[in-house]
């Protein structure tokens, strides 16, 4: 490969996804599972229009302005929530006549990863929503970078990966004040900043990441951005369907969505008007920027085509008709690879 | 399979500890044997250490067909998490027995002898006070546990609960009409659909491994619907969202077919050949026209069409097919009855066309539904030109009124020529196709001969049957020849709890049924029982439970307090045998640890959905000391017979007066020792492996195939659906390169149906349903059980658990608020002075239970949204929303003498509905 600086990238398509969290949880199952990584789940999957997780992460700042670092605020561990312990032993073996039911222990949560799953907006029957799964953006600007005063904080050259030496890491937190999309987590048992590391051991190894792999959905593009084979250089690229999330952010993320096309509204007499998505146009420019319209418009073409009986080579992509060219280059089977004897 | 080398094996220090996770032991096959339905989601499951570290799709399904997206990588969340419940809290690792009062939470580990000892000694109590059908097991589809507690029950003569008549997930109108329920199409066939009805399913949350197909669909053209009160989360990715008035779907599927036939863009060959909607009706008496009529003599069930060319025709009873014949689909003709008068009959069409003219059209349909007149025509000439698919869950049948619902869904696709081909249809629930596991049970010897032997004799049974009725299909003869081997009666939940748990009050309480019947609710039951059309269960109070599987407290419409203060009282000894704390085990008397998925040899429960046999393979040792039920069963066994050694028992007569031999019962359990390994404990893997050959043998499985070839592939697809009940009432072939679609046999071959009149049948002229005016499909408002309170509670399965499986797994709580809640409209909760995440009451006359609310316009305005499965554990008192489901039966389902509405196992008897339940909220401060 020599010293070419190379992008890797994802593309989901939030036409496919339904929120079923089983990104979230591969990766928890995989990555944080110790004491301080347990509240952390660097993929979140959330309801939008809503508040998201870390809560009301849209108005704490970051990314850059005019060019320039602007700091916003680092997550509070409230904001997060989550990481909850619950009483099971008081419910199971709890020798008191009371039946106390199954709680968090402590001070109860009024936030979490997902709290306002499938709360959405809109008045019914217009209600909508849709589900946006989030994780480090990898960004081609990534101002965690920039702000991080230890030097901890790099992007690698092969593939874009956005690392933190966690030796190295001194815990200030200006990564989190830094990062526009707030995906960065304190480690309060080591005193380090901790997030997505793209599954690094499972790239190393040709696997694609575990969000993508064990997405049921199957629509998480995996693969590098100038690939023009591959489907995520088309998909962003040519046919301009996939846009970033926030682009105003200033970061140039390198993870991508295909917008979604929500049903069709009612009228107030209650038919149905034909010609709107109940998502409101607003909405998904606030998400996705003023591109998102020709992405919509594109894909709505598109599928007018196949609606027509016709055929098209974006729907071709889309649909995935075998799961491997999800992931390009990325489609090694993880027991293939052999494990070193203990 | 290329190996790829470890890269860079020069580590540097920090990224060691992310390539450390990044490592294991051994890989086995995994899945869960659960009735997460669809399930057969392969896993590859990591070990290290000996521990279960991780799990991950395998993602190694072939493509079936080309230009048809592949089946990889099937999975959910609770999947992606499943060994968190080995080792996690609610883990049961030794026996314990209560030492409180039960559900007090006060628990004695003891040994396995001891729990042993106590648990046989009630078993031999029951059996010599009332007999074996006093011990009692509840019906579960949870497959890694129902062979073999199905196998120890058969073996002593004890009671299962029916399965279906107890949760019931059984399509009450699918039966009516089709005379079997269980259509199911393999999931990738609805990639070929150019129109999805979602009508009372929620995919989002309860097909993740499947729902692609749809989104995929989609993508290839079709239009997808849905349609449900709420906005739920399967609108997402639909492109209209019908937002129907609750329980008013029959009224909606009704305008449908009334545009279509109005507008005549209907298949009418289609209908005149599957369907009896061309079958005659006298108008004197609105019953059909039949032999027994016109000639004085011949069958009751011989029905007439009308030939234009030369007038009566006796409905073919064998062949649907009419090879163009265009018999009258309307007009008003004349027979001579055998007496020599003579009577009008019309085609039943006709009677259809004049009942939805006068009731259903687009306008009139809207004061009922809601919906606009213009979405009933676009739809109705959607369907009427697309391959259209309707997506059915377990939803319509829990409404009072779900058969109504049903049967008006299947007319939509009967008009419009909606089954037996590909991307069509209408989809339910089905199992069984691995046949060798019965094969197994059966046998007397193990090998092949055995099995041919019985496969032999099964054969010259269906024979039999055709030889006396030619008109018979296979399918026809299994499922007469199931329903005559029907099990004792007391296997029918609603007798047992009008029986034991005092149900039959609730059933006769005015508003709470149909209120517009001539009749009580008694009335009809007591006919149906004078009749013969059901037999007297007998009345002993049951002694044992066995809860293996089930999970009773929690799942039961009509609640835990009503079983614990009339059915717990009379209980001797209740026994959960379970992997985790349930509900139920809460309240037993003793709990016993089971090996879970992972720590035992199994399948998931194979499907028509994904059409494979997937293995779940032992990755594990069981932790603590918990151990596979099949060796839990036969240790009882054992135990059985030593107490009654002791007490001088050997013999004893079940309630249908078989003999059981207690000294028998272990070499009938281990096939004379073949399943017990040299410890004498039982060996689960020889026995898995012979189920397997038996499936090739049985011609389901491909030749070749064994348990080594499973270790190896991890899954195998059926090449044959068998001769199951639900395997063969798919009726169709399955094709190594195509999607599967059932109701094959029917379209192309002309099979008739397992129903009274040998056609879909939407004329119902038995004599309950012409006193209801339910001989055709109709709209009748859902009645108000629970009292007359303003909101209705609506259900369906969450998103977070298999049932109640996953709710106390650490990592899936953190994926919600962490505990159960309602979903309600802003505006019901302003007008109560709830706010978000607050705590209700909610109750009825029935119950109540405390909740938090969770606020969402996507929820209907009187509409209450209490997902299905959060464990009871989970609320305040651990009383839970089945606390306020009345636990009602529709009178109908006790109909009977009328061909495919006589009882069936799985399928038709009375069962029990709980939605759109009325209820009241409100605030209650925070406890
Ligand atoms: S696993 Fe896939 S479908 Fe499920 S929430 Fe994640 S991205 Fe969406
Ligand atoms: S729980 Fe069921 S749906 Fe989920 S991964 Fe396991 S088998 Fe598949």
């Amino acid at each position: 490969m020599g010293s070419k600086k190379r992008q890797l990238a994802m593309v989901f398509d939030l036409n496919k996804c339904i929120g079923c969290q089983t990104c979230s949880v591969a990766c928890k199952m995989l990555w944080t599972r110790d004491e301080g990584t347990d509240y952390q789940w660097w993929c979140t999957v959330n309801t939008i229009p809503g508040r998201g997780s870390p809560r009301d992460w849209e108005q704490m700042g970051g990314g850059y302005k005019d060019g320039k670092l602007s700091m916003g605020k680092a997550p509070e561990r409230s904001d997060f929530g989550g990481g909850w312990d619950f009483n099971y032993d008081e419910v199971f073996y709890g020798k008191s006549a009371e039946k106390v039911p199954l709680r968090v222990v402590g001070e109860q949560p009024d936030w979490g990863p997902n709290w306002d799953e499938d709360q959405g907006g809109g008045e019914y029957p217009n209600s909508y929503y849709y589900y946006l799964p989030r994780l480090c953006n990898h960004c081609t600007n990534p101002a965690c970078v920039e702000a991080c005063p230890s030097g901890a904080m790099y992007k690698r050259d092969q593939d874009g990966i956005v690392l933190r030496d966690e030796s190295a890491c001194q815990g200030t937190r200006k990564c989190a004040e830094a990062c526009p999309y707030k995906k960065i987590y304190f480690n309060h048992q080591r005193g380090i900043s901790q997030h997505c590391i793209m599954c690094l051991p499972r790239i190393e190894d040709g696997v694609a990441p575990a969000c993508a792999r064990q997405c049921p959905g199957r629509l998480v593009f995996v693969g590098y951005l100038d690939d023009e084979s591959g489907p995520i250089h088309k998909l962003v690229s040519e046919w301009k369907v996939a846009v970033a999330l926030h682009p105003e952010y200033g970061t140039k993320p390198n993870i991508f969505y295909v917008p979604p096309i929500g049903p069709k509204p009612i009228n107030d007499d209650g038919s149905i008007d034909e010609n709107r998505n109940r998502i409101p146009d607003e909405l998904l420019e606030q998400q996705f920027g003023p591109d998102v319209h020709q992405a919509l418009a594109t894909l709505q073409a598109e599928m007018a085509k196949t609606k027509a009986g016709g055929q098209s080579d974006l729907m071709d992509i889309l649909i995935v008709y075998e799961w491997k060219h999800l992931f390009s280059e990325f489609t090694v089977d993880p027991v293939d690879i052999e494990q070193e004897a203990n | 399979m290329a190996a790829v080398m470890k890269s860079e094996p020069v580590y540097t220090s920090w990224k060691d500890i992310y390539r450390d996770k990044w490592q294991w032991d051994e890989v086995y096959w995994g899945s869960h044997c659960v009735d997460c339905y669809p399930g057969c989601c392969p896993m590859r499951v990591y070990v290290r250490d000996g521990i279960v570290w991780r799990e991950e799709q395998s993602g190694s399904f072939d493509t079936i067909e080309e230009g048809v997206p592949d089946f990889n990588p099937m999975g959910c969340q609770k999947g992606a998490c499943w060994s968190q419940s080995l080792y996690g809290p609610d883990r049961l690792l030794y026996p314990l027995k209560r030492v409180g009062e039960r559900g007090e939470g006060k628990w004695n580990r003891v040994t396995w002898d001891e729990a042993l000892t106590d648990i046989a000694g009630s078993m031999l109590d029951a059996i010599q006070e009332y007999g074996p059908h006093t011990i009692i097991r509840e019906g579960t589809p949870e497959y890694s546990t129902v062979m073999s507690t199905v196998k120890f029950m058969a073996t002593i003569g004890a009671q299962g609960i029916d399965m279906n008549g107890s949760i019931n997930d059984f399509s009450i109108g699918l039966y009516e009409t089709f005379g079997k329920f269980s259509p199911v199409s393999s999931a990738d066939d609805w990639f070929h659909s150019e129109l999805i009805l979602i009508w009372h399913m929620n995919p989002v949350f309860t097909r993740i491994p499947f729902y692609h197909f749809i989104a995929e669909a989609r993508y290839n053209g079709a239009e997808v619907v849905n349609i449900s009160p709420d906005i739920n989360p399967s609108h997402t990715h639909a492109d209209y969202q019908v937002a129907i008035n609750g329980a008013t779907d029959a009224a909606f599927g009704l305008a449908i077919v009334q545009v279509i036939l109005e507008e005549k863009i209907a298949d009418w060959d289609f209908m005149r050949e599957q369907t009896d909607l061309g079958y005659l009706v006298r108008s004197d008496n609105g019953k059909y026209l039949r032999e027994t009529d016109v000639t004085g003599e011949g069958r009751e069930d011989q029905m007439y069409q009308w030939d234009p060319d030369s007038g009566l025709k006796k409905a073919d009873r064998g062949d649907c097919r009419l090879h163009g014949l265009q018999i009258a689909l309307q007009g008003t003709f004349e027979a001579t009855l055998a007496d020599g008068s003579k009577v009008e009959v019309r085609p039943a069409l006709e009677l259809l066309r004049d009942h939805i003219n006068a009731n259903y059209t687009p306008e009139l349909q809207q004061a009922i539904t809601g919906v606009h007149p213009d979405t009933i025509r676009m739809l109705a000439r959607k369907v009427a030109a697309k391959r259209t698919n309707i997506m059915l869950g377990y939803n319509a049948c829990k409404f009072y009124h779900g058969d109504l619902i049903e049967r008006a869904m299947c007319l939509v696709l009967a008009v419009s020529g909606n089954w037996g081909k590909q991307g069509t249809g209408i989809r339910s629930w089905a199992s069984g196709m691995h046949e060798g596991e019965e094969i197994v049970m059966a046998k007397q010897a193990p090998g092949a001969q055995a099995a041919e032997a019985i496969i032999a004799a099964r054969e010259a049974q269906f024979e039999a049957y055709k030889a006396k009725d030619p008109t018979a299909t296979t399918e026809i003869a299994i499922r007469d020849i199931t329903r005559l081997d029907n099990p004792p009666v007391a296997s029918i939940p609603a007798f047992f709890w009008r029986d034991h748990c005092g149900y039959g009050e609730r059933w006769n309480t005015p508003g709470w049924g149909d209120d517009s019947l001539p009749r009580s609710f008694d009335d009809y039951m007591n006919e149906a029982m004078s009749k013969g059309w059901w037999k007297e269960p007998p009345k002993d109070p049951p002694q044992v439970l066995i809860e293996c599987g089930g999970n009773m407290l929690r799942r039961t419409r009509g609640g835990k307090t009503a079983l614990l203060n009339t059915l717990w009282p009379k209980l001797k000894k209740i026994v959960t045998i379970d992997f985790r704390i349930s509900q139920t085990a809460l309240y037993a008397d003793y709990v016993l640890p089971a090996a879970q998925h992972y720590e035992k040899i199994g399948f998931s429960i194979p499907t028509p959905h994904v059409l494979n046999l997937n293995l779940s393979d032992q990755a594990t040792q069981p932790a603590g000391e918990a151990r596979d039920e099949w060796d839990i069963y036969l240790a009882l066994l054992k135990k059985m017979q030593e107490l009654g050694k002791e007490r001088g028992l050997t013999t004893y007569e079940s309630y249908e007066g078989d003999t059981y031999n207690l000294e028998e019962m272990v070499n009938k359990y281990t096939l004379n020792g073949y399943f017990q390994d040299e410890e004498g404990n039982f060996d689960n893997e020889k026995l898995k492996d012979e189920g397997i050959r038996d499936s090739v043998l049985c011609g389901v499985l491909p030749f070749g195939t064994t348990l080594e070839t499973l270790r190896e592939e991890g899954h195998v697809r059926f090449i044959d659906m068998g001769v199951s009940p639900m395997g063969s009432a798919q009726a169709s072939p399955i094709e190594k390169d195509k999607t599967f679609v059932p109701f094959r046999n029917h379209t192309e071959q002309g099979h008739p149906f397992p129903t009274y009149a040998r056609r879909a049948q939407f004329y119902i002229d038995h004599e309950w349903f012409l006193e209801a005016n339910e001989q055709l499909p109709t709209y009748k408002p859902n009645p108000r059980a629970g009292g007359n309170y303003p909101l209705g509670m609506t259900s369906g399965h969450n998103r977070w658990s298999i049932h109640a499986m996953n709710q106390a797994n650490e990592v899936i709580l953190g994926t919600h608020r962490g505990e159960p809640n309602i979903m309600v409209n802003p505006d019901d909760a302003s007008d109560r002075g709830v706010e978000d995440d607050g705590l209700v009451r909610v109750y009825n006359d029935v119950g109540e239970f405390i909740v938090r609310v969770k606020i969402a316009p996507n929820v209907k305005p009187g509409q209450v949204i209490s997902y299905n499965g959060w464990a009871g554990f989970q609320y305040t008192g651990w009383s839970g929303a089945n606390e306020a489901e009345p636990g009602m039966v529709k009178w109908i389902g006790f109909a009977g003498g009328y061909g495919h509405l006589n009882h069936m196992p799985n399928e038709w008897q009375p069962i029990p509905v709980s939605r759109w339940t009325r209820c009241e909220f409100e605030k209650v401060e925070n406890a």
